[in-house]
């Protein structure tokens, strides 16, 4: 019946999450996630979407995920009190997470970029809406201030660059190398505080050098 | 501030353990305007990189859209250098030990930095 | 980048590629050109050439004037767009003399840090001195001809 009453009204969000609830039921997780995000296409603001695919990510023990679903959910829906006890949940499984998001690789509206020594992006991204062609101009001249920083570095006998910190009026950025050939930028707003921001590119570092490795 | 004014603030830098020195540039041409360090420490050099630093700094927040570097810091396996804007072209520069009291150094070159005219 | 000289070669790489410097010359204090990076013509080679050891020469003559006998370290002009720097030092074949010419992507500071560091890179590279052979009159030109085609690739 849910399936009918999809090919009717292929574009009401409520459908779609209908079905995806069904599928989850189902154990189909793949099937529900792709129901879900069908439903977010037709309404970006759908809160029910949100929270189902935080439920299969906590299925999963995806905490990150599920955590960032229910943040997006409550984004929409900052009175629902199921997302925050969801929320609540969430981040008590992880004891000492932070309550910001934990930068992914994979998710180019991240702000968290990874580039080569050449200006190449390798992965990520900065800025909301995950815009390649700024993260691609980026990545270009983070690469020249990894060189002017190692510059720096070996001239005056400092040894190699742990970290570059920028600040602006409006955002802090961590710029840490990565192998011999590599560097990540984690760019956050102002108000973030350094050790925080350093110790989430510290940990996006390491990810990274995972990543990097898997890659060769 | 005046130029008694400047080197008073920077002795108070460099009496700051772990900081081989500190300086006043002129990011536009790389070169010292004010300095007060420990022999070993290369001033002309630290200027010319530090400008050179800040430049390519401010390349890069200008692709992100961002506003112009306010500071910068920079922190290698034996030693730091710390970096805040004055009024344009000057920047307060200090080169310092990787165990240097970084946090105190950085506010107060925040306050120096502030108080350059 | 064309060089008189082979073993100035790396050493001007290192100095043209940390301070991007649109153009260089190294000359001898009488002029005459040992290596070159950016000029496109002979004739702006060798006017560049002359001009910067005339000024260097005055520079030196206002020097003894004001009471700095030792001299100044260098020249600075700083256009809008460009800036200059007119540098003499010390080799083991004497005294030369260096022409960067920089635009806003470098700077003075850097310009000075590693003209500083081709000049000790050039005095520890240069081969040690042979007898130098007389120059005929018949041989001038030829060699005149095999410097002018060194300095620009000709052959």
């Amino acid at each position: 019946m849910a399936l009918a009453g999809l090919g009717h009204y292929p574009s009401v969000a409520d459908a779609h999450d209908l079905l995806a609830r069904i599928r989850a039921d189902q154990g189909d997780d793949a099937a529900a996630i792709a129901a879900w995000h069908a439903a977010l296409e037709c309404d970006p603001a759908h809160v029910g979407a949100r929270k189902g695919l935080a439920f299969v990510a906590f299925r999963a023990r995806d905490f990150t995920t599920a955590e960032r679903q229910l943040e997006l959910a409550a984004m929409h829906a900052p009175h629902d009190a199921t997302v925050m006890v969801a929320l609540d949940r969430v981040r008590s499984v992880q004891p000492g997470a932070v309550a910001e998001d934990v930068p992914r690789l994979t998710d180019p509206a991240s702000g968290l970029l990874l580039y080569d020594m050449q200006g190449m992006r390798l992965a990520g991204g900065v800025g909301d809406d995950g815009d390649e062609t700024l993260a691609d101009a980026v990545a270009a001249e983070g690469a020249g201030l990894t060189r002017e920083a190692a510059r720096l570095t070996r001239l005056l006998g400092l040894g190699r660059t742990r970290h570059f910190l920028v600040e602006t009026a409006d955002a802090r950025i961590a710029m840490i190398p990565v192998a011999d050939d590599a560097a990540l930028l984690l760019h956050r707003g102002a108000a973030i505080p350094i050790g925080r921001l350093l110790a989430l590119a510290g940990r996006a570092a390491q990810a990274a050098d995972e990543w990097l490795e898997r890659m060769r | 501030m005046n130029p008694e004014e400047w080197s008073d603030a920077l002795r108070q830098l460099t009496g700051i353990t772990g900081v081989l020195g500190a300086l006043i540039i002129s990011a536009d041409d790389g070169l010292v305007v004010a300095e007060t360090a420990i022999d070993e420490l290369a001033t002309a050099d630290v200027a010319a990189l530090a400008a050179a630093l800040v430049s390519r700094a401010a390349r890069c927040t200008a692709a992100m859209r961002s506003a112009v570097p306010s500071s910068i810091h920079l922190l290698a396996e034996q030693g730091a250098v710390l970096a805040v804007a004055g009024p344009p072209p000057l920047w307060l520069v200090a080169v310092a030990r990787h165990d240097a009291e970084l946090g105190r150094l950085r506010l107060l070159l925040r306050d120096f930095a502030g108080a350059l005219r | 980048m064309r060089v008189l000289e082979p073993w100035v070669a790396a050493p001007l790489t290192e100095l043209l590629g940390e301070s991007g410097a649109r153009l260089a010359l190294i000359m001898t204090s009488a002029g005459q050109v040992v290596a070159q990076h950016g000029f496109t013509r002979s004739l702006d080679v060798m006017s560049a050439a002359a001009l910067g050891a005339g000024i260097l020469a005055t520079t030196g003559e206002l020097a003894n004037v004001v009471g700095a006998p030792s001299g100044f370290g260098a020249v600075v002009h700083q256009g809008g767009q460009q800036g200059v720097w007119l540098a003499g030092f010390d080799t083991p074949r004497g005294r030369w003399i260096g022409l960067v010419v920089f635009g806003p992507e470098s700077s003075i500071g850097l310009v000075r840090l590693f003209f500083a560091r081709f000049a000790e890179q050039v005095a520890r590279a240069a081969p040690p001195l042979v007898p130098v052979r007389e120059v005929l009159a018949e041989g001038f030109e030829r060699e005149l001809d095999q410097s002018l085609r060194a300095l620009f690739g000709a052959g």
